[in-house]
């Protein structure tokens, strides 16, 4: 039991910070993005050029990862999303689709299919709780996405720039007019939300220590389905999205482990959104059947 | 000059009988087989291109979803997988051994079966929901499910035998063309068929308005269920032909990215564009050979780039694809050559049409009963009372009017009523029945016919297109027929007829092919209520059917809505701004002020009432 618990919080914290992501992306422009998961495969990349074949620390090939992440999320906002014609959400969804597609196939391209390893930063210094081997970014992991989740929530509701987000993705034209910068804002969160892609990878990589084109994705997938189990608009939602998958997928690989199921995180990811998209499709049906007598109906 | 010129568009979604690419198309299954196979392409040629039509197929399983309906996969790559495994396991030598034919039925059966199930929960939701389980579903197969050993056959693949009849086999590539090309069109062929039918005209009703969609009667999440699972059943079959193409199949033939590259297809081909959509992907199938040969092999791997590239190109500058540049272009060429000169069309004489045959006539009530009563509703946004216990009554016959300043709740007591939204509180009945629960399709079944502020109409459809679309319920027919458009033709012919009818009635003849959306705002209203009008509801309900419009086209407006009363002898329910033409018409006013009916009686005396002047004007300022 505490082993599950471990092992799932492991995890939660890296599917939580892709969550979040997706989250800052959506709540702000209301943009699903579907990039995520590649831009944080190129910041693994970026950090492997510069850690193993330049040999820099790996905090610098870190922060060089940070950086070009953040710079491809600004870049596509004002190169592309910026200046399309039919700036609907949908179209842009698609858009973030070209976006990831491309990545992955300039990884392909660039580094080929086979592995590249990347060692991890502080390799002795793992430690055991509840009988699970846990290291320091796996820790640190849970750390940021539970600090993100809770001080970005902050930051939109506390301070004039986050209350402009909110504001923005209420009434894109009532901002504009009473003077908010709105171009800066989606700036802001399409970068934003490439440099959370490109954390949330630098923070699984060194367990695994290895990269692989489309590797992130993998996890991005689970960091998606976070997301929407967390209400898609709710930054501490995202946290806890990620938290329930987590835990979700560790209890699986415990119970499940003798049926032997190919692909069970994806399995049990799948079963967990579905189950939450059909309570909240059939919420409403299921309130008005519960609920006592309608109030106020006898006027 | 000549009317000649108004020639149906090839490209266009939904009016090709046969175009030019099934003639291509069959010429090509033919010609290889009689020319003596291997003499006109090489085999590897051949291959290609029969994978090409599997990948066609797909890409248009795809384009119905996301061209016609609306709705976007991002994982329709495993239902092509689906299909691929199931045929081999229904065909294989060491399973059932079955006809391949009956292979490619289980693959669509298949196909179609997991769409269903997976879109059940995914689409009773509004937003891109789809989208994010189908990237699980892409996952779930590509690295779960086919990886079990009896499904993807393990390491080795599975083997899926090329299909025989009687001595002649289709082992030869270029013969195994010729069938999947013949496959192709039977794909084609049905998808153009739906698209001519109600299930196609809701489709592209759901893509432009789920609300607008809902007021002609037409069940939203069940459409959108449908479209998956129609274009789940036509990825499976696209599964068996690129299956059986390859022979052998693992588990990563159907990876993520290639679902991803169907996308690419169906946008850069352009949304809604058959033939579009085909030639992309045979382009797409073709590319990687194609630039080895150009540019050697140190450049395999970059057509994937380039795709990446081309989607994202297309979706930020060219949003309507190859189709629509090819659609501009011609548009273009007719106007240079003199094109339709528009005419004011004259004031509308509505034709009483009566109750369409399909649809069920309207519930029988006592004398006294009120077309629509509302008591007590309320309706709460967050921290805002919209409607606050709002009550209001429309007898038989009548025009009544609902008055407020901005921001008075009229629209979402309106939106109450026709059922677009739930409220807390309070009761509707229709015509003596409670259709408090009813969805919005469900009480335009009933005879509820309404129109919106911000026009009602699928603007990017052609009149005559919006006026089919809002007869969904007047044609009944089902799936099965529109599939194979048996049983559906009386319908049809009805439907056009009194669209037609509609038409001529509007004076709109000349604009029968012109999209909505280029129509003036005031000639939009009319088509709105044209549409609403055209399965004679008992109730139109017109949301500020003015607004927008000139003083001379509201006089217009005015003289329609007492011939709706008094020839057509249809009720109305009327949302206006415009004072002297609510005075003009209405028999009885209500008036709303923050969420609450504040009056209501004979328009005359209402408009006089101290409270009516104050919420409109404000409270005067001498005591």
């Amino acid at each position: 039991m505490g082993q599950v618990l471990v092992l799932g919080l492991i995890n939660a914290g890296i599917y939580a910070v892709f969550a979040l992501g997706v989250v800052l992306v959506y709540r702000g422009t209301g943009v699903l993005t579907f990039a995520q998961g590649e831009i944080g495969t190129l910041g693994l990349y970026v950090a492997y050029v510069l850690v193993t074949e330049q040999h820099l620390p790996w905090l610098v090939g870190a922060a060089g990862a940070l950086l070009v992440t953040t710079a491809l999320g600004a870049a596509f906002e004002l190169l592309l999303v910026r200046r399309m014609v039919a700036a609907d959400p949908v179209s842009t969804a698609v858009l973030t689709v070209g976006l990831g597609l491309t990545i992955l196939a300039c990884e392909f391209f660039f580094f080929g299919a086979s592995p590249r390893v990347l060692d991890p930063p502080f390799l002795a210094a793992s430690f055991t709780v509840a009988g699970v081997v846990v290291t320091p970014t796996q820790v640190a992991a849970l750390v940021v996405a539970l600090a993100l989740g809770f001080g970005l929530q902050a930051v939109l509701r506390r301070t004039d720039f986050g209350l402009g987000i909110l504001a923005a993705s209420q009434d894109a034209a009532a901002v504009r007019l009473v003077g908010i910068p709105l171009s800066r804002i989606t700036l802001v969160l399409w970068s934003g939300g490439a440099f959370l892609a490109g954390l949330a990878a630098l923070l699984v990589e060194p367990t695994v220590g290895t990269v692989t084109p489309g590797y992130a994705s993998e996890l991005f997938v689970v960091g998606l389905a976070a997301a929407v189990i967390g209400g898609l608009t709710s930054l501490p939602g995202a946290v806890v999205g990620g938290v329930v998958l987590g835990i979700a997928e560790s209890a699986a690989s415990r119970y499940l482990s003798d049926a032997n199921i190919p692909g069970l995180r994806y399995v049990t990811v799948f079963a967990v959104l579905l189950a939450v998209l059909l309570y909240r499709a059939l919420a409403p049906e299921l309130r008005r059947r519960l609920a006592p007598a309608p109030a106020g109906a006898t006027a | 000059m000549t009317s000649a010129a108004v020639r149906p568009l090839r490209l266009q979604v939904g009016r090709l009988p046969v175009p030019w690419t099934v003639v291509a198309l069959l010429l090509a299954a033919v010609v290889p087989p009689l020319a003596g196979g291997t003499a006109l392409l090489s085999d590897t040629h051949a291959l290609v291109l029969a994978k090409g039509a599997g990948f066609a197929m797909a890409a248009l399983s795809l384009n119905l979803l996301m061209g016609y309906a609306g709705q976007i996969s991002l994982g329709q790559f495993a239902f092509v997988g689906i299909g691929a495994f199931v045929t081999g396991m229904v065909t294989g030598v060491e399973d059932l051994r079955l006809p391949w034919l009956v292979g490619v039925l289980a693959a669509a059966a298949a196909g179609g079966l997991l769409a269903f199930l997976v879109g059940l929960p995914a689409l009773r939701l509004r937003g891109l929901y789809l989208a994010v389980v189908t990237i699980s579903v892409a996952y779930v197969c590509w690295q779960g499910l086919f990886r079990i050993e009896s499904i993807g056959g393990g390491s080795a693949g599975k083997v899926i035998p090329r299909p025989y009849v009687g001595s002649s086999s289709f082992s030869s590539n270029a013969d195994f063309l010729a069938l999947a090309l013949v496959a192709l069109v039977v794909v084609w062929a049905v998808d153009a068929q739906v698209t001519r039918t109600r299930i196609g005209r809701a489709f592209r009703a759901v893509k432009a308005d789920e609300q607008v969609a809902a007021s002609f009667g037409i069940d939203v999440a069940a459409t959108k269920l449908l479209a998956f699972t129609l274009a789940g059943a036509m990825a499976g079959v696209g599964g068996a032909v690129y299956g059986t193409a390859y022979g052998t199949v693992t588990g990563d033939t159907f990876d993520y990215a290639t679902s991803l590259l169907l996308v690419v297809i169906v946008v850069v081909g352009g949304l809604g564009s058959r033939a579009g959509v085909v030639i992309a992907a045979f382009f797409t199938v073709l590319l990687p050979d194609l630039l080895v040969a150009l540019f050697g092999s140190g450049i395999r791997g970059l057509d994937l780039v380039l795709n990446g590239v081309l989607l994202m190109l297309t979706v930020a500058f060219n949003p309507e694809g190859m189709a629509g540049a090819v659609r501009h272009s011609r548009e273009l060429r007719r106007q240079r050559r003199g094109g339709e000169p528009p005419l004011p069309p004259t004031r509308p004489h509505l034709p009483d049409l009566g109750r369409p045959a399909g649809m069920p006539a309207p519930r029988k009530t006592r004398p006294g009963t009120a077309v629509l009563e509302a008591r007590g509703v309320s309706v709460r946004f967050g921290g805002l009372q919209a409607v606050d216990g709002a009550s209001l009554r429309v007898d038989r016959g009548t025009i009544v009017g609902l008055m407020g300043p901005n921001g008075a709740g009229k629209t979402t007591l309106f939106n109450a009523l026709s059922g677009a939204l739930t409220p807390d509180s309070g009761t509707v009945h229709f015509l003596g029945e409670d259709v408090s629960a009813l969805p919005p399709h469900a009480r335009a079944a009933r005879g509820m016919g309404r129109t919106f502020q911000l026009i009602g109409l699928a603007k990017d459809q052609s009149v005559y297109e919006n006026l089919l679309i809002a007869q969904h319920l007047a044609a009944p027919y089902g799936v099965l027929a529109a599939l194979t458009s048996l049983g559906s033709r009386g319908w049809e012919k009805q439907v056009r007829e009194r669209a037609d009818h509609t038409l001529d009635g509007l004076g709109f003849g000349r604009f029968r092919n012109t999209p909505v959306g280029r129509l003036s705002h005031g000639q939009q209203r009319i088509v709105e209520i044209g549409c609403a009008l055209v399965t004679s509801p008992e109730l139109l309900m017109l949301d500020e059917p003015s607004a927008g419009m000139s003083p001379a086209a509201a006089e217009d407006l005015a003289a329609t809505l007492l011939d709706i009363r008094d020839q057509l002898g249809r009720t109305v329910l009327l949302i206006e701004h415009n004072v002297p033409l609510v005075l003009g018409t209405a028999d009885e006013l209500y008036v709303m002020d923050t969420g609450r009916v504040i009056a209501d009686g004979e328009p005359g005396e209402v408009v006089t009432r101290p409270e009516v002047v104050t919420a409109y004007l404000g409270q005067a300022v001498t005591a």
